[in-house]
């Protein structure tokens, strides 16, 4: 097919340079314009008074009142013998030329407006895109208590206002490019040119090039093709819908990308350290914000491991529970008739339908009432003999430390990986769960973010970034960009003056 | 085959990891029980034994360097290349090869054999090996800088286990010690003869070598290494003499597990339950470099791709990991290659040291001449 295509490509090339020239009547620019849209009926086609112009465009896309006000009212009353003359008397901001019909198509789909002129070998296109979508509202999935509530929307425009609002650096670059080929959507790449390393730069750049898909409706989506080839389970890039979470990672040398429609922003590179990290984190006091980590890194612990320790030390060590404790332990087990593994398994299966029914039902309300009933069931399950008490507080436990996890996406895959590690513990004890937690240090050792170690700072050893990863210490010890993103200029600030001031 | 390798940069690893290297690959299944073997030979000087045999590997480790500086960047395979020439480079090679899975077997069999006798007695030997033979293919096909990630790992989550030494050293007397030196010499050196088994693992820097960033600052390094396992085996051997009672250290094949059982938390316990199965993260890069090891060798000296070398080899130490089934049999297999490996990791360096420099100063001489 493609050799095919080759040998044919210049012959074609010739023809469609041919095809693609503004018609010069007018009669044939319509008929060419219908044709090329498939005859919608949504395309409009204005003869604007005396003046001998012709106003062609997708109706549905642009703003029709600017159409009125800025583009039909100046030039009705007047006549023109070139095209350059219109185009004085225009007041829209953003109007450019062209001279081929596909450019035109293009822009006519991106909500411009095209002004044609019998008899001239090029059109006008101004663009007036309809302002369809939402305003900026709070940030509802990634929710702070201190710090700026501002969420990203669906706008690529708004969306890049918000950041550099932020940033106001002439050295925050903007890089465009157009993703799908049918739904052809913008989006942008965001980096701090002489922080941002080139050279990764140039990598997201080719990795996005190299997309070949018809379309892209989401950034998480576009992740999922940009990620490092991997079947990991892990996220590999961060998505996040605050702005200033992106702006923070900006100024640490990261890049961000942005796809229009969709109100998530891809940051990368991102370490698996930094999912357990919140904007939170560096808005409070440092002694806080180490507190903050060091609970969320315990509760990690919990999360994973928790109900499998439980189901190990039922199943096969009964000798490493304190005598205290099993008096208790067995009391409560006495009356369940399934093996320990059975067990949890039944009742993980149960919270993860009583979550995703949470996630599923449309208000926050829906949410509140999945955890209530979740506890009244639960509390019914151990009344009818169903599970013991103590796995009941040690899946809450476990539950509530995935959902600590800053990064939903992370916490899912915590909430995954509970459910392997259980029937590990199940069939093999305290060795299945090691032999998975060894398994899952070497998935994650072989792990890449955008070509940088997804272990880090932990391997390979950056001992300079510890200061900002499990802990964070205050920002006088903190003025270093992190060896994550290979930043060109490693110091956010003068560490000397910041001893000083800071 | 060249003598000079000169792997890609972006394989290369920081001079420092060394220090992990050396010391993950030294401390390993061995440390559960050499107490007991070194105390037969040296009663309560067997500690004096254990610094004798931490020296010997000081001067070792510097002769190794030595020899592999002198070709620049270089491995054992390129150097047994470069020394004994082709047929015969490639017989030691194939015997370094065989080494290194030979030691791959019997980490792997004792570490099982633990795991059969304290956890589970019952489950089969093919389960475990195959299980943990799977995860270090899983490690291999990673790549060096990988495996060198799990001795990091291994090192830096099980420094916990140094807090537990505080519950024994409650009941230990070290009165137990007395008389020093009570041992005449060569008891002393017959005990430090029998570390062996427990102190190798350093010989691993003649592969590691040529993948080291900043060559001239190795030296250092691979001593912090050694130094720190020195320690560790010393802090264990002290508190094995001070704890047990010379009978009860004789009669019990295990001491360093045992002194795990006294240990009682709040919420645990019976931690060596735990310490056992926690041991699979440390034996893991052991594991994972004696096999790298062997596959580079095959790769370096006969040019076979890696990938078809790991799994051949991975079958092998499967299958004959089931014929090495009991207690008599693990031991005597453990006799065998410590005798072998005493002379393979001790003697065979300052040998080959020895055979380097001679063939360096002919190639001088031979361009002199020209």
């Amino acid at each position: 097919m493609f050799f095919i295509k080759k040998l044919f490509s210049p012959k074609d090339e010739v023809v469609t340079k041919d095809q693609d020239l503004i018609p010069d009547t007018k009669e044939k620019m319509s008929a060419e314009f219908r044709k090329r849209l498939h005859y919608s009926t949504d395309i409009l086609e204005n003869q604007v008074g005396s003046s001998g112009i012709t106003i062609f465009s997708i109706s549905t896309l642009i703003d029709k009142t600017m159409f009125h006000q800025d583009i039909i009212d100046p030039i009705k009353n007047l006549s023109f013998d070139s095209i350059q003359n219109v185009m004085e008397h225009l007041s829209v901001g953003e109007i450019k030329q062209a001279n081929q019909m596909e450019k035109v198509i293009k822009s006519a789909l991106d909500g411009d407006v095209i002004i044609y002129l019998a008899g001239e070998t090029s059109v006008l296109l101004a663009k007036i895109p309809s302002r369809v979508g939402r305003s900026l509202t709070f940030a509802e999935n990634e929710t702070h208590v201190i710090g700026p509530q501002i969420a990203f929307n669906e706008s690529l425009i708004t969306n890049i206002a918000l950041i550099r609002n932020y940033i106001k650096d002439p050295d925050l670059c903007v890089e465009d490019f157009v993703i799908g080929s049918r739904t052809n959507k913008s989006g942008s790449i965001l980096y701090l040119s002489g922080i941002a390393s080139e050279q990764m730069v140039n990598t997201l750049r080719q990795r996005i090039d190299a997309i070949k898909i018809d379309g892209i409706l989401d950034s998480s989506v576009l992740l999922q093709l940009i990620e490092d080839k991997s079947l990991s389970l892990f996220p590999l890039m961060l998505l996040t819908e605050r702005p200033d979470r992106v702006c923070d990672l900006l100024l640490k040398g990261k890049l961000a990308v942005l796809v229009d429609g969709s109100s998530l922003a891809i940051v990368c590179p991102h370490s698996f350290m930094e999912f357990f990290q919140a904007m939170e984190d560096s808005n409070v006091n440092w002694q806080i914000g180490t507190f903050y980590r060091l609970l969320r890194l315990i509760a990690l612990f919990f999360s994973v491991f928790l109900t499998a320790i439980y189901v190990a030390c039922l199943t096969f060590h009964y000798e490493v529970i304190p005598q205290t404790l099993l008096v208790t332990l067995s009391e409560s087990r006495a009356r369940v008739p399934f093996p320990p593994i059975i067990e949890a398994l039944l009742l993980e299966f149960f919270l993860e339908l009583l979550r995703e029914a949470g996630a599923r039902l449309p208000t926050k309300v829906g949410q509140t009432m999945g955890i209530v009933g979740g506890i009244v069931i639960g509390t019914a399950a151990v009344d009818a003999g169903f599970t013991s008490n103590i796995l009941i507080i040690i899946i809450a436990l476990a539950a509530l430390g995935s959902f600590v996890t800053p990064s939903y996406f992370m916490g899912n895959v915590i909430r995954v990986l509970r459910f392997p590690l259980i029937i590990l513990a199940g069939f093999w004890g305290f060795y299945g769960i090691m032999y998975g937690f060894c398994f899952l240090l070497l998935h994650l050792l072989r792990q890449s973010s955008l070509g940088s170690p997804y272990l880090a700072p932990f391997y390979p050893p950056r001992f300079a970034d510890w200061k900002d990863s499990i802990i964070r210490l205050p920002l006088s010890f903190t003025y270093k960009r992190p060896d994550l993103s290979r930043p060109e200029n490693e110091n956010q600030y003068d560490p000397i003056k910041a001893k000083e001031k800071n | 085959m060249k003598v000079h390798y000169q792997p890609k940069p972006q394989s290369l690893l920081s001079s420092f990891l060394l220090i992990f290297i050396i010391q993950a690959n030294q401390v390993g299944i061995g440390i559960h029980g050499f107490q007991r073997v070194i105390f037969m030979e040296a009663k309560q000087d067997g500690w004096i034994s254990v610094l004798v045999a931490g020296f010997a590997t000081h001067i070792v480790v510097f002769v190794i360097i030595k020899t592999l500086q002198i070709y620049g960047s270089t491995d054992i395979y390129g150097i047994h290349h470069e020394v004994y020439g082709k047929w015969l480079g490639k017989l030691f090679n194939s015997l370094y090869i065989l080494y290194c899975l030979w030691i791959f077997l019997l980490i792997l069999k004792n570490y099982i054999e633990v795991l059969q006798t304290w956890v589970f007695p019952t489950v089969p030997v093919w389960l475990f090996s195959f299980s943990i033979l799977l995860l270090v293919i899983y490690g291999v096909t990673g790549g060096i800088r990988m495996i060198v990630g799990v001795c990091f790992f291994s090192i830096a989550l099980s420094l916990w286990i140094f807090v537990f030494i505080v519950y024994p050293l409650r009941y230990t007397d070290f009165g137990h010690l007395l008389p020093v030196m009570e041992s005449s010499l060569v008891p002393i050196l017959k005990g430090a003869y029998k570390m062996t088994l427990t102190i190798l693992g350093f010989e691993i820097l003649y592969v590691i070598y040529p993948y080291m960033e900043k060559k001239e600052k190795l030296q250092k390094y691979a001593h912090i290494g050694v130094a720190a396992s020195n320690f560790v085996y010393l802090l264990l051997m002290l508190l094995a003499i001070g704890y047990f009672s010379p009978g009860q250290l004789l009669s019990t094949i295990w001491p360093t597990l045992t002194l795990f059982k006294i240990v009682k938390l709040p919420f645990i316990e019976r931690i060596e339950y735990f310490a056992v199965t926690f041991w699979l993260l440390i034996i893991l890069p052991n594991l994972m470099l004696y096999l790298w090891a062997a596959v580079r060798g095959v790769k370096q000296s006969f040019g076979i791709s890696q990938k078809k070398t790991l799994w051949v080899f991975a079958t092998l130490i499967f299958v004959f990991s089931l014929f090495i089934n009991t207690r008599i049999k693990i031991n005597r297999f453990n006799d065998i290659f410590a005798s072998l490996a005493f002379y393979f990791t001790f003697c065979y360096p300052l040998v080959l040291y020895a055979f380097a420099l001679l063939k360096k100063k002919i190639n001088t001489y031979k361009e002199q001449m020209k």
